[in-house]
């Protein structure tokens, strides 16, 4: 399988933010990420903005980031959805629909997928990531293990290559732990890229992840 | 820039004053602009960081836009500078309505502004001190408050719509009106999870258990508020007579003779 590779050339990344005065500056030399990635590091040293970045919400001041050989400064974040895709901080901030099945046919059938389609490959998505039990649940009312998974399967439909997952196990148990490594191994599997944004030491090494550390903006 | 912050009431009552006149002044475009530099001197003096405000802004120009070539059109006045076959799209007399009601929008938001140099603790203060019962001026601050957090929720929402495949620009206007209420859903949840728990945190401080509360902190006015006090309201007497001057006139002949 080819693998999917993220290069980043000599970016440089300061908010523009006018309100918040911020000063904080984020520089990555040179990275280049395939298989799962860990990046580490302290509360403020950057790592969502990286991964934002690396996710295209957020556009490089300077520099450059490419998925394998494409320049992703000209995509828009819709086209990128079908190559990386972003879990974050906050799930809840990714969950729109009040029934998880809704969730993930309303942006196919915004796209122009006919209704009973969409229904039909929700369902599918749903059985893979063993959500079949929550289908009539409400979303809103879902523990934060099933609503990651269920923004997980959600953003699967448009069958990244990458994923970038934004401190994943804050405020899971170790059993919820387990089933999260074990659904992004089995998405490995098949092929996926990951770039982890965690300081949790013990799931990184469950992973089996590269590690790199964030200090203070800077990627070492 | 002022070295002491007057009163926030003074505040108050500048603000309320100019926004009024905002609101009344309606064809007089030199009026309105001497209006707007009044609120600019005063702004300024206060600390409020007017170069961040404009920087906003920009968008009002489309407003600016829109009713210059309405006006133009649908009443034309002044002096047609363009017009297709007669029919006038743009007038001095439109180019003045849409410059008007701009600097009508700008002085709102820099009232606005005016009253945020104050922190959120003197402004309730404030309030309570005018009479306004304190569940009110809490509600008040609180709502004001939560704004900046659910702008931003809302932005991270359609980012992850975005990234879920949806090409908002190219929908039809009434897939985007549906995905606007999708997009409302995640904020609204997460908004009133919020309340809950600040309604519980704040009853178990206290909050309402007597029908009035003391408190520590208190405003007081100064002889110098009081100076601030009568001088706006003496330039305010003044702007009345200079642009209301024949209207004003007439209105206190008619009640005398009514009476
Ligand atoms: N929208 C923003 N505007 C301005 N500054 C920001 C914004 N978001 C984050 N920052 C600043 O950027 C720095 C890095 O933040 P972040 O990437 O979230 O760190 P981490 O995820 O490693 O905790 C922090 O100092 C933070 O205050
Ligand atoms: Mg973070």
């Amino acid at each position: 399988m080819g693998d999917f590779v993220v290069t980043i050339k000599d970016l440089t990344f300061k908010y523009t933010d006018r309100y918040r005065r911020s000063s904080f500056e984020l520089v990555v030399e040179n990275f280049a990420a395939s298989g799962c990635t860990a990046v580490m590091g302290e509360n403020g040293s950057g790592k969502t903005t990286l991964g934002k970045l690396v996710a295209g919400i957020l556009r490089p001041t300077f520099g450059q980031i490419f998925y394998n050989d494409m320049d992703i400064a000209g995509l828009t974040l819709a086209q990128i959805g079908g190559q990386v895709g972003y879990l974050f901080q906050e799930p809840s901030r990714q969950i729109f629909a009040p029934k998880p099945l809704e969730e993930i046919a309303m942006p196919l059938e915004l796209r122009g997928v006919c209704p009973e389609e969409a229904r039909a490959k929700a369902l599918e998505i749903l059985e893979k990531f063993e959500l079949s039990h929550i289908v009539d649940s409400v979303t809103f009312t879902l523990s934060r293990g099933e609503k990651q998974r269920l923004a997980i399967a959600a953003a699967m439909v448009m069958q990244p290559k990458y994923f970038v997952l934004d401190e994943p196990t804050t405020g899971l148990d170790k059993a919820r732990r387990q089933i999260l490594a074990d659904t992004l191994k089995k998405l490995q599997a098949e092929g996926m890229g990951i770039l982890l944004i965690s300081h949790d030491m013990d799931f990184v090494e469950l992973m089996g992840a590269d590690v790199r550390q964030m200090k203070g903006g800077i990627l070492c | 820039m002022l070295k002491t912050k007057p009163d926030p009431r003074v505040i108050f009552l500048l603000v309320m004053t100019f926004s009024t006149f905002g609101l009344l002044i309606r064809e007089d475009v030199v009026a309105m602009a001497g209006l707007f530099v009044i609120v600019l001197v005063f702004a300024g003096l206060l600390g409020v960081q007017l170069r961040r405000i404009f920087g906003r802004i920009k968008r009002l120009m489309q407003i600016l836009l829109l009713v210059t070539l309405l006006r133009s059109f649908f009443t034309p006045s002044g002096i047609v500078l363009f017009a297709i076959a007669d029919v006038p799209i743009l007038t001095t007399g439109g180019i003045a309505m849409g410059v008007l009601v701009a600097l009508r929008l700008i002085i709102f938001i820099i009232g606005a502004a005016m009253l945020t140099v104050y922190p959120a603790r003197a402004l309730i203060q404030a309030m309570v001190q005018m009479k306004m019962p304190y569940e009110m001026a809490y509600m008040v601050s609180i709502g004001l408050r939560f704004v900046p957090q659910f702008a931003q929720e809302m932005q991270d929402s359609l980012i992850a719509l975005q990234l879920r495949g949806v090409e908002i620009k190219k929908l039809k206007l009434r897939k985007r009106l549906s995905l606007y209420s999708y997009l409302l859903l995640p904020t609204l949840v997460s908004s009133l999870q919020q309340a809950k728990e600040l309604a519980m945190s704040m009853e178990m401080r206290g909050f309402r258990a007597l029908p009035s509360r003391t408190s520590y902190f208190s405003l007081s006015i100064k002889a110098k508020d009081y100076a601030m006090m009568v001088w706006v309201l003496a330039l305010a007497t003044a702007i009345s007579f200079t642009i209301f001057n024949n209207n004003f006139y007439e209105i206190i002949m008619t009640t005398i003779y009514t009476a």
